[in-house]
């Protein structure tokens, strides 16, 4: 299992950044997400891995600076 | 240090205006030609229409400065106000002073939003704006204090020359038993030797006992503050509660107040963390997007730079509290404990570091190619206690840097001194150097502008190349961001009021990675809402993070999540509370699009303000070299292909180079038409007859500045 803002959901093999956010909704403000306390951005989605037991949060990143 | 000594030249008494619903209608200004001391009522219509703050401090300058006044004229005022909301205890961000001055860089009027207590205390002791002008013979201190109501101007020696020691001699001399009451404003030797001189606002860290400080960084205003031998302004005052603003519904204060506080000490711990780690957590996300600058700007990321983001400073960073407004839960202003410098006045003693925040790590870190979080807090330090502005200082040296790469300038022309970069220990003397208007230093104390002019004249450096990656534009430094592949970001610099400071509009993620502005018309919008959002705080006395860096969990269901509508709601709903004067996030908008529009033709009446104004270095475009290109090919070439339907089959590099560059030049142009008619001025980007008649600035001197400019 993994958790995702405080849910829990289902791990699989293989499960990238990219594959989790293809099966949520809402998720076109997430380009920056933080695992297992990491920062990861859209770029790097697609090329990281996400280890079971692992803790996301969505970060919504509208502005900055 | 021993007790200090000061020379009472003028000291007046009066009686302290009472606050009604955030404003006590009262300006103060110092001339320090004559010593005299003044305070004038505010008139009702300048309210009404210039709001506070920034509004306050333009309205000001207009009537200080002529078309022909220089930053170092006499007549040149320096304004420092709140606004009807600055002295909020526990809203966030509630408690900003807004600083302006004719810039020695741009020879505009020039803005700068900072922390520390001085603005609240400065109203509280009865004045809403103060503005500084004329020169003094000798050091002076302008001392405002609000509980012995009094004003005092004091000639100054013998005192530290630096912000660091300065502000916390001053602030232990003027109320030795309860420092607390005491915010100092101080510059520094940097502000006497460069042109981007800074500007320290402190507060007491009560936690801490001891002095800290926020910087009023751009334009050099710092500059402007030396070269009228200001020491120091001083603002004291005694304890602050949610009654002091005297607010027209205190209840609803209360309420909005406890609102948003709540929200971010509940969502930022999940959201950016900013109490942890302030803006370093922007170090990884602007690298992995390809927007941090890296060696002057040419890439827009680097392997190295974790070592200089959140992971490290979240463990570097002294634990407690660290807002630079009381109670504001954002609390991002952290710094290092017991640093120990390894170069200059302090080397080997334990000082506290302010900062480093995001820019500066950027601006001093990798875009000079020094990947060392030690040398960043160190270059932090001396920009601040020398009063320098670290981001001209570190997009000045970056182009300097590139510049002895590129053998545009040699070991002849540095004093001997390899400035390639990556080499920190040069770069750090660069910097004493600066403070001391030393050697090479001197120079790069000017600011890229003048380096410019200097390095093709003295020196024989290709002008060309130098136009293209010199990043200034209207002769600011280019705050951090790359803006390459954001044409939104481009506007967002190029068409700011003041010079390339991202406070105006920072739309990389909306345009760039959320591609949610897809059109020209989508950008102009973007570029016209933004930036008035983000005036309105200026003219408040707010900070510009808590709308839009922690933001609510049902956001992204609203219509325009861009915008955090709740959060609006509630900025309204403390506007109203505050000053009684019933509004909605709408008329956010038209209060700040007056004073955004007279700013600009203020900028027109100094003789800038147009077309050819709002220009950028090629680099904040594309790439300049075939390196640049190269490192990029796949992306730069999918674009000529896809987006401009070129056959690239048989183009070199250069060729390629030189073909995207028409296109987004291009670009950039059709982006200014967008945008100045979006706002309502012409096609040389002066506001119309029609638009000032909408906003109600229609002032006969407006309109004399419009003429002069071919516009009736
Ligand atoms: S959000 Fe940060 S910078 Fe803004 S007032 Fe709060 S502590 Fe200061």
């Amino acid at each position: 299992m993994i958790e995702v803002d405080e849910k829990q959901m289902p791990w699989s093999k293989d499960m990238t950044m990219a594959s989790l956010l293809a099966t949520l909704e809402n998720v076109e403000f997430c380009s920056v997400v933080r695992l297992n306390g990491r920062l990861v951005s859209s770029p790097k989605f697609a090329e990281t891995i996400i280890p079971d037991n692992s803790k996301i949060q969505l970060l919504p990143m509208v502005s900055g600076g | 240090m021993d007790k200090i000594k000061l020379k009472e030249i003028k000291c007046i008494s009066y009686e302290r205006a009472e606050i009604k619903k955030g404003y006590t209608d009262k300006s103060l200004r110092v001339n320090l030609d004559s010593n005299e001391i003044t305070i004038s009522p505010i008139e009702e219509r300048i309210k009404n229409k210039f709001i506070g703050g920034k509004g306050y401090d333009l309205w000001l300058m207009w009537n200080a400065v002529k078309a022909s006044t220089r930053w170092n004229d006499p007549e040149n005022t320096i304004c420092i106000s709140s606004g009807p909301l600055g002295g909020t205890p526990g809203y966030p961000g509630g408690g900003k002073s807004i600083v302006t001055s004719i810039s020695p860089l741009t020879g505009a009027p020039i803005d700068s939003n900072v922390g520390g207590y001085f603005g609240p205390y400065k109203k509280f002791s009865g004045f809403d704006v103060i503005q500084v002008d004329g020169k003094a013979k000798k050091d002076a201190i302008i001392f405002i204090d609000g509980i012995e109501n009094k004003i005092k101007i004091l000639e100054a020696s013998d005192l530290p020359t630096d912000s660091y020691e300065l502000s916390d001699v001053l602030t232990r001399h003027f109320d030795e038993d309860k420092p607390v009451n005491v915010s100092v404003v101080t510059a520094g030797p940097g502000a006497v030797h460069t042109n981007f001189g800074c500007l320290n606002f402190s507060w007491w860290d009560a936690g801490r006992k001891r002095v800290r400080y926020k910087q009023a960084g751009r334009g050099g205003i710092g500059t402007v503050f030396a070269d009228k031998k200001v020491k120091a302004i001083v603002a004291r005052f005694g304890a602050i509660s949610m009654k002091s603003n005297n607010p027209a519904d205190l209840d609803a204060l209360k309420l909005v107040t406890k609102a948003h506080s709540k929200e971010i000490r509940e969502l930022d711990p999940k959201q950016n963390r900013m109490s942890l780690v302030g803006t370093t957590h922007l170090v990884p996300i602007m690298n992995d997007h390809d927007c941090l600058p890296v060696h002057n700007f040419k890439f827009g990321s680097h392997p190295e730079s974790r070592v200089i983001g959140e992971e490290v400073y979240e463990h570097i960073f002294d634990k407690g509290f660290d807002g630079c407004w009381k109670g504001c839960t954002v609390a991002c202003s952290h710094g290092v404990k017991d640093f120990s410098p390894f170069t200059g006045p302090y080397k080997g003693k334990k000082v506290f570091v302010d900062g480093p925040e995001y820019e500066t790590v950027a601006g001093c870190g990798s875009s000079l190619g020094i990947f060392d979080a030690h040398t960043i807090i160190e270059i932090n330090f001396y920009c601040d206690a020398y009063g320098m502005d670290t981001i001209s200082v570190g997009t000045s040296l970056a182009f300097v840097m590139e510049c002895f790469e590129n053998k545009l300038i040699t070991l002849d022309h540095t004093g001997g001194m390899d400035l390639s970069f990556g080499n920190r220990f040069n770069a750090l003397e660069i910097i004493h150097q600066m403070a001391g208007g030393e050697g090479f230093g001197a120079i790069v104390g000017k600011g890229i502008r003048q380096m410019k002019q200097i390095f093709a004249k003295d020196f024989g450096a290709d002008a060309a190349f130098m136009q293209d990656i010199g990043m200034e534009s209207k002769g600011l430094e280019f705050s951090e961001y790359m803006t390459k592949e954001s044409l939104a970001q481009q506007g967002g610099y190029g068409l700011a009021l003041k010079g390339p400071q991202h406070d105006e509009a920072w739309l990389i993620f909306l345009d760039m990675v959320h591609n949610f502005m897809p059109t020209f018309e989508d950008k102009a919008e973007a570029l016209h809402w933004f930036p008035m959002f983000r005036t309105w705080f200026g003219l408040c006395g707010l900070c510009k993070l808590p709308w839009n860096d922690i933001i609510p969990e049902d956001n992204k269901n609203t219509s325009e999540p861009a915008k955090v509508a709740k959060h609006l709601g509630w900025y309204a709903d403390l506007f109203s509370a505050v000053t009684g004067r019933k509004s909605s996030p709408e008329d956010l908008i038209s209060m700040s699009e007056a004073v955004y529009n007279f700013q600009r033709i203020f900028n027109l009446k100094m003789g800038f303000g147009t077309r050819e104004h709002d220009t950028l270095p090629y680099r904040a475009v594309g790439p300049v070299t075939v390196e640049e290109y190269e490192s990029r090919q796949e992306r730069y070439d999918e674009q000529l292909k896809e987006k401009y339907s070129l056959d690239i089959g048989d183009m070199d590099s250069k060729e390629k180079v030189a073909v995207l560059r028409q296109k987004r030049e291009e670009q950039y142009e059709l982006l200014k038409d967008a945008v100045y008619e979006r706002r309502g001025w012409n096609n040389n980007g002066i506001p119309t007859i029609e638009t000032v008649k909408r906003l109600g600035i229609d002032f006969p001197e407006v309109l004399e500045v419009l003429k002069k400019n071919g516009v009736e």
